[in-house]
C-alpha cells in the first residue's frame, strides 16, 4: 500500500486529525490571520511609548532596538491632562455600570415576563396611548406647557379613555408580537431618534449629564437583553417556580432568588455584552455630552481636533486605557459570550 | 383538614378539561386522583393548589373558600414529579425554604430541619446539593420541604412515577406509613392503579375530565360501576368478552351463559377477573376458547384464551401445561361475573 | 397541633401587610413588563413620532428659540430631486454606454422576476411586500447606472450600501472560512478562538484611530511598502474608492470576529453522528462541510448575516474618525450625512436623511429575512 506524495500530503491518516499538507495551508491562513487582528493592537501600544520624534521621523517597530520606550504620552494623559482623562475615565465608568446595571434588570424582567405570563394586549389600546402622549409632547414642544403637567394629564385622559373604550376594540397582540417589537427596536439607527431624544433633554433639563446618558443607553441595549434572557429563562422549568409559589414566595421574590441565580451564566454573558457596547458606545454620547458628561469614545475623538495635528503617541495610550479592560474581560469570558450570541441566533 | 371541590370547572380556551368535578376529601384522608394522561388529574390539583385559575365552581380548604386564594395563602404542600428542588440550593436550604420565606427564626428553622430531615432519614445529606443526590434521596428532600411546614393539606403530583421500580414499591410503603403517622389529608395523582389501590383510603378515578367513580379500592375493584373502571383497575385488567344478552342469558359464540337477570341488550359485555377463572377441559365450562398463552410468573402461570376476536386472561397454577392453540374450556362462578352494556359502558346488575 | 399554629402562613402577619404584597404579587406581572415596555416607548416610539415629524417641517432657530413650519414633503424632495441629490444620491450627468446597460439589465432582472413570481404562486401580501423591494432594487440600480457605471461619484446611500452589501459579504465569507478552520481537528484552537475574538470588543473609536495609523504612507508600519511601491506621496484619504476600501477593512477588523464566533459556535453544535457518519461514507472534508454541516448552520448563518446588516447600516464611528467623511462625501455613510446635516442646525434636512435611512434598513432587513432567512429555515 504506497501512497502517492499528494496522497500523503493531503489525505488525513484517521479522521481525528488533518493531513500535513492541509494542515500547512490551515495554519498559514490561521497565523495570517492572527498577525492581521494583532498588529494594530500591537502598533497601538507601542505607538504609546514612542516620543513625537519616534513617531514623526517614520516607522519603527521593535521597543529597545528600533527605539528606546518612553513614558511620554502617559504623562501628557495622565499628568499634564489628568483632569479631562480621569473625568472621562470616570464618567464612561460610571455610565457604562449604571445603564448596564438598570438594561440588564429590567430587559431581563421583560424577558422573564414573556417567557412565563401570557399578555393579551389590545392593539388599540396602545396606539391610544400613544396618540395622547404624542400630542402631550406635542404641547409641551410647541406652546411651553410645562412637561410635568402635560405627562399627567396625558396619563390621565388615557386612563379615561381606556375605561371607556377599550372593550370596543378587537384586535389584540401576543406574546410574539411584544417579543418582536422589543427585539425589531434594533433595526432602529439611533440617528433616527437622537435629536428627539436631545430635545427632550434639553426640555427637562438634562443635557450633558450623566442621568440622560444612562437612561438612554439603558433603552438602546434592552432590545438584546430581551433578547438574549427570554430563551434562557424558557429553559428554566416550571416546576421550581411553582414550588416557590406553594412555599409561599412572591413573584418578584421568585425571580430574584430563584429564576437569576439559575441562569447566571446567561445574565454574565449578556450583562458583559451589554457593557462593552455602553463603554464603547459613540453617536449618543456625542449628542448628548458637551463637556461635564463626555465619556471616553468623545474624548478620544475629540483629539483629533487638536491644532497641533493628531497627537498619535497620546492618542494611541488613552486608546489602551480604553481598551485593556475590555480585552481582559473578553478574553476571560469568550466563551460564555460566544455561546449567548449562538443561542440568541439560533432561536431568534 | 377537609378539602370540599364543589363542581369544579376548567377549560383552556374552547377545551374543557375537567368537566364539573366534586369531591370532599375528609380529615386525615388520603385522597388519590387516578387516571390516565389527558383525564384531568393534574389539572384538578393544580387548581387546589392555586396554580391554575378556577373556571368555574369553589374550592374550599379547612372550611375556607380559597378559589380566588394566591397559593402562598392555601396552606397546601405540594411534591411535583420533577421534585422541584432548586438546584443552587443545598439540601438544608431546600427543606428550609417554606420557613425561610415566612421569616421563620434561623434557629428553629434549622431545629425544624433537622427534625423532618432525620423522619425522612436524609440527616447526614444536609449540606449537599440536589444534583449530587440519587433519585430516591432527592424524593426525600422533595417531601420533607413539603412536611416541613406541616401544612393543611399535602398535594402530590406523581412523585414517584421517576423512581425505578424497585424503589417506588420501597417509597410507596414509606410513603404511606408516614401519611399514617402525620395524618395530614393527602391529595396524591397519579395514572398507575397499583399505587392507587395501595396508597388510598379512597380513589377517584377520572377520564376526559369526568369523575367516572369515588369509591374505596376495595369497592372500586370489586364493584366497578362501568366498564371503563373496571378495565383501568386490577392487574391484568379485567377480561371482557362481547356478545348479546337476552333475556338474562348471555350468548357469545356457541356458548349461552345464564346469568340469573333477564335483562336484554343487543351489545353487551361480560367481564371477568382473571383470578376468578378456572382453565378446565375442552368441553366443559362456560365458554369454549382456544389457547393462545401461556407465561409463568411466578406464583402462577398468565394464560391467555381466545374467545372469538377476544383475549381473556386467566391464573392458573403455576405447574399449568397447555399445547398452543389446543381447545380449553374456560370456568366461574356466576357471582363473580359482571355484565356492562357496551354501547353505554354502565354496569348491568343483576338484582 | 396547637405547637404548630405559628408556623402557619396568615397567622403571623398583620391582615393589612398581607393586602399589599398581595396586590403586588397578584399583578406582578404588569410590574415585570410595563418599565421596559414604557422606556421603549418613551425613547423609541415617541421620539419616531417627532422624527418624522421634524423631516416633515423646516425648523429655524432664532434667538435661544426656534420656529417649525411643517413643508410635507420637500425636506425629501430636496434630498432626491433637489440641491441635495448629489449628496444623497449621486451626480447624475449623463449616462454612458455601460450605464445604460446596467440600468437595462438591472430592468429587465426585475421584470424576470415579477413574472416568475407571478407564475409561481401569488398573495396579495407577499405581492405588495415584494412591490416595494422590487422598487427598491430598480431604485438603486438605476442610481448606481447613472453614477457609479457612467462615471459620476454617487452619494451616502451609494457609500452606505457600499459599506453594507460588500463589506458584510466580505465579513461573512472571511468570518465563516476562519471559523471552519478552527472547528477542524488542529492543535491551538483555544488560542485561535480567543485572538480572533478580541477585535469585536475594541472600541470603533479606536480601530478608527489604529487604522488611520496603519494605512499612513509616511508615519505608518507600512510606509517602507509604499515607498517601495512607488506611492510615497499617494494620499490614500484622497482617493475615493481607497478611502472607502480602508474603511470597509477597518469595519471588517472589528466585525468579522462577530460572524467568526457564532459560526464557530453553530458549528460545533452539528451533532457529530452526521458528521460521524459521512466520514465513514468516505466522503472528504469538504463534501461533508458541503452535504452535511452546512445545511445544518444554515439558519444561524442566515440570522448572524441579518443581524450584521442590521449593525452594518448604523456605520458612523470609522468614517467619522478615518475621513471625516472624504474626500469631499466619498465614504460618508447616511448616518454621518445626518448627523452633518444636524452640525449645520439643518434639523429637518437631518431627520429626513435619519428617515431615508431607517427606510434603507427596514426594505432591505425585511426583504433580506423574507426572501432568504424564512426560505432557507422552511426549506
Amino acid at each position: 500500500m504506497s501512497r502517492t506524495l499528494m496522497q500523503r500530503l493531503f489525505e488525513p491518516r484517521s479522521i481525528h486529525e488533518i493531513a500535513p499538507g492541509t494542515g500547512v495551508i490551515v495554519y498559514s491562513a490561521l497565523f495570517l490571520w492572527t498577525a492581521f487582528v494583532l498588529f494594530p493592537i500591537y502598533w497601538v501600544f507601542i505607538t504609546s511609548f514612542k516620543t513625537p520624534v519616534d513617531v514623526n521621523s517614520g516607522p519603527v517597530y521593535l521597543p529597545f532596538i528600533d527605539f528606546w520606550p518612553s513614558l511620554h504620552a502617559w504623562q501628557d494623559l495622565f499628568v499634564f491632562d489628568y483632569k479631562d482623562t480621569l473625568r472621562a475615565y470616570m464618567n464612561s465608568l460610571i455610565i457604562a455600570l449604571f445603564s448596564t446595571a438598570g438594561s440588564v434588570l429590567i430587559g431581563s424582567m421583560a424577558a422573564y415576563a414573556l417567557a412565563r405570563f401570557e399578555y393579551r394586549p389590545k392593539f388599540g389600546v396602545i396606539v391610544m396611548f400613544i396618540l395622547v402622549m404624542g400630542v402631550a409632547f406635542y404641547t409641551v414642544g410647541s406652546f411651553g406647557v410645562d412637561w410635568r403637567l402635560a405627562s399627567a394629564s396625558g396619563i390621565a385622559v388615557f386612563v379615561f379613555l381606556v375605561m371607556s373604550l377599550s372593550r370596543h376594540f378587537k384586535l389584540q397582540l401576543s406574546n410574539g408580537d411584544i417579543l418582536f417589537w422589543v427585539i425589531s427596536q434594533r433595526i432602529l439607527a439611533p440617528i433616527v431618534v437622537v435629536v428627539p431624544i436631545y430635545l427632550m433633554f434639553q426640555q427637562v433639563n438634562l443635557l450633558d449629564t450623566h442621568i440622560a446618558i444612562i437612561l438612554t443607553y439603558t433603552v438602546i441595549n434592552l432590545p438584546i437583553v430581551v433578547w438574549l434572557m427570554y430563551d434562557f429563562f424558557r429553559s428554566i422549568p416550571f416546576d421550581l417556580e411553582e414550588s416557590a409559589q406553594l412555599d409561599g414566595a412572591s413573584r418578584l421574590w421568585i425571580f430574584w432568588d430563584i429564576v437569576l441565580p439559575l441562569s447566571r451564566s446567561g445574565l454574565a454573558a449578556t450583562t458583559l455584552l451589554v457593557m462593552i457596547l455602553a463603554w464603547n458606545e459613540y453617536l449618543l454620547a456625542l449628542f448628548l455630552s458637551t463637556s461635564q458628561a463626555q465619556t471616553m469614545p468623545i474624548l478620544v475623538a475629540a483629539m483629533n481636533a487638536g491644532e497641533r495635528g493628531i497627537l498619535w503617541w497620546t492618542m494611541s495610550a488613552v486608546i489602551i486605557v480604553m481598551i485593556i479592560p475590555v480585552i481582559v474581560l473578553a478574553v476571560v469570558l469568550q466563551r460564555f459570550i460566544a455561546k449567548g450570541l449562538l443561542l440568541g441566533a439560533v432561536k431568534g | 383538614m377537609t378539602v370540599i371541590l364543589d363542581n369544579i370547572s376548567k377549560s383552556f380556551g374552547q377545551v374543557r378539561v375537567l368537566h364539573n368535578l366534586s369531591l370532599e376529601v375528609e380529615d386525615g384522608e388520603f385522597l388519590v386522583l387516578l387516571g390516565a394522561s389527558g383525564s384531568g388529574k393534574s389539572t384538578a390539583l393544580r387548581m387546589i393548589a392555586g396554580l391554575e385559575a378556577v373556571s368555574e365552581g369553589r374550592i374550599e380548604i379547612s372550611g375556607r373558600d380559597v378559589t380566588e386564594d394566591l397559593p402562598k395563602n392555601r396552606d397546601v404542600a405540594m411534591v411535583f414529579q420533577s421534585y422541584a428542588l432548586y438546584p443552587h440550593k443545598t439540601v438544608a436550604e431546600n427543606i428550609g425554604y417554606p420557613l425561610k420565606i415566612r421569616r421563620i427564626s434561623r434557629a428553629e428553622r434549622d431545629t425544624q430541619v433537622r427534625d423532618v430531615a432525620s423522619q425522612v432519614q436524609i440527616d447526614g445529606l444536609l449540606e449537599r446539593y440536589p444534583r449530587e443526590l440519587s433519585g430516591g434521596q432527592r424524593q426525600r428532600v422533595a417531601l420533607a420541604r413539603a412536611m416541613v411546614r406541616r401544612p393543611a393539606v399535602f398535594l402530590m403530583d406523581e412523585p414517584l412515577s421517576n423512581l425505578d421500580a424497585k424503589l417506588r414499591g420501597h417509597m410507596r410503603a414509606e410513603l404511606k406509613h408516614m401519611q399514617h403517622e402525620l395524618g395530614i389529608t393527602t391529595i396524591y395523582v397519579t395514572h398507575d392503579q397499583v399505587e392507587a389501590m395501595t396508597l388510598a383510603h379512597r380513589v377517584a378515578l377520572l377520564e376526559g375530565g369526568k369523575l367516572q367513580q369515588l369509591a374505596e379500592p376495595k369497592t372500586i375493584y370489586e364493584n366497578p360501576e362501568s366498564l371503563f373502571v373496571a378495565q383501568f383497575i386490577g392487574s391484568p385488567p379485567m377480561n371482557v368478552a362481547h356478545g348479546r344478552l337476552e333475556n338474562g342469558t348471555f350468548i357469545i359464540g356457541n356458548d349461552r351463559i345464564e346469568t340469573g337477570g333477564n335483562a336484554t341488550v343487543s351489545n353487551a359485555v361480560i367481564g371477568l377477573r382473571a383470578e376468578d377463572c378456572r382453565v378446565v377441559g375442552s368441553g366443559e365450562g362456560q365458554i369454549q376458547a382456544s389457547l393462545f398463552a401461556n407465561e409463568l410468573i411466578g406464583d402462577h402461570t398468565l394464560v391467555t384464551a381466545r374467545v372469538g376476536a377476544d383475549s381473556l386472561a386467566i391464573k392458573a397454577p403455576k405447574d399449568f401445561d397447555g399445547g398452543y392453540d389446543s381447545d380449553i374450556g374456560i370456568d366461574f362462578d356466576r357471582e363473580k361475573l359482571y355484565l356492562f352494556d357496551n354501547d353505554t359502558g354502565e354496569r348491568i346488575r343483576r338484582h | 397541633m396547637t405547637n404548630n399554629m405559628k408556623t402557619r402562613p396568615g397567622h403571623s402577619r398583620a391582615a393589612h401587610s398581607r393586602g399589599f404584597v398581595e396586590w403586588l404579587d397578584r399583578n406582578s406581572r404588569h410590574i415585570f413588563l410595563w418599565p421596559a415596555v414604557i422606556m421603549i416607548l418613551i425613547f423609541s416610539i415617541f421620539p419616531l413620532i417627532a422624527s418624522a415629524i421634524m423631516a416633515l417641517s423646516r425648523i429655524r432657530f432664532r434667538g435661544g428659540g426656534y420656529n417649525v413650519r411643517f413643508v410635507w414633503f420637500q425636506n425629501f424632495e430636496k434630498q432626491l430631486f433637489g440641491s441635495e441629490q448629489f449628496h444623497f444620491l449621486g451626480t447624475f450627468a449623463g449616462m454612458s454606454i455601460l450605464g445604460w446597460l446596467v440600468a437595462a439589465l438591472t430592468t429587465v432582472g426585475i421584470a424576470v422576476w415579477i413574472v416568475s413570481y407571478i407564475r409561481s404562486s401569488f398573495t396579495v401580501i407577499g405581492f405588495v411586500g415584494r412591490l416595494i423591494t422590487w422598487g427598491f432594487t430598480l431604485g438603486v440600480g438605476w442610481m448606481l447606472a447613472a453614477t457609479l457605471f457612467s462615471g459620476h461619484p454617487f452619494g451616502t446611500l451609494g457609500t452606505t450600501l457600499f459599506y453594507v452589501i460588500v463589506g458584510c459579504g466580505i465579513q461573512f465569507i472571511i468570518g465563516l472560512s476562519l471559523a471552519f478552520l478552527c472547528s477542524l481537528p488542529i492543535r491551538g484552537r483555544g488560542f485561535f478562538r480567543v485572538v480572533f475574538f478580541v477585535p469585536l470588543m475594541i472600541t470603533p473609536i479606536g480601530v478608527g484611530y489604529a487604522f488611520r495609523m496603519m494605512a499612513d504612507t509616511t508615519k505608518g508600519p507600512f510606509s517602507p511598502v509604499w515607498q517601495w511601491a512607488g506611492l510615497k506621496d499617494f494620499a490614500w484619504a484622497a482617493d475615493p474608492w481607497a478611502a472607502r476600501f480602508f474603511i470597509m477593512i477597518g469595519d471588517s477588523w472589528q466585525w468579522i470576529p462577530f460572524i467568526f464566533v457564532v459560526m464557530l459556535a453553530a458549528l460545533e453544535s452539528v451533532p457529530r453522528d452526521y458528521v460521524e457518519a459521512a466520514q465513514v461514507d468516505g466522503a472528504t472534508g469538504w463534501e461533508i462541510f458541503r452535504d452535511i454541516t452546512w445545511p445544518q448552520v444554515v439558519p444561524v448563518a442566515a440570522t448572524v448575516l441579518l443581524i450584521r446588516v442590521i449593525e452594518g447600516f448604523k456605520i458612523v464611528d470609522l468614517p467619522n474618525i478615518m475621513t471625516a467623511g472624504g474626500p469631499g462625501i466619498a465614504t460618508e455613510s447616511m448616518t454621518l450625512h445626518a448627523l452633518f446635516a444636524w452640525r449645520s442646525l439643518d434639523l429637518g434636512q437631518s431627520s429626513a436623511v435619519a428617515y431615508l435611512l431607517l427606510f434603507v434598513t427596514v426594505v432591505t432587513c425585511v426583504s433580506f429575512f423574507n426572501l432568504v432567512v424564512l426560505r432557507r429555515v422552511r426549506a
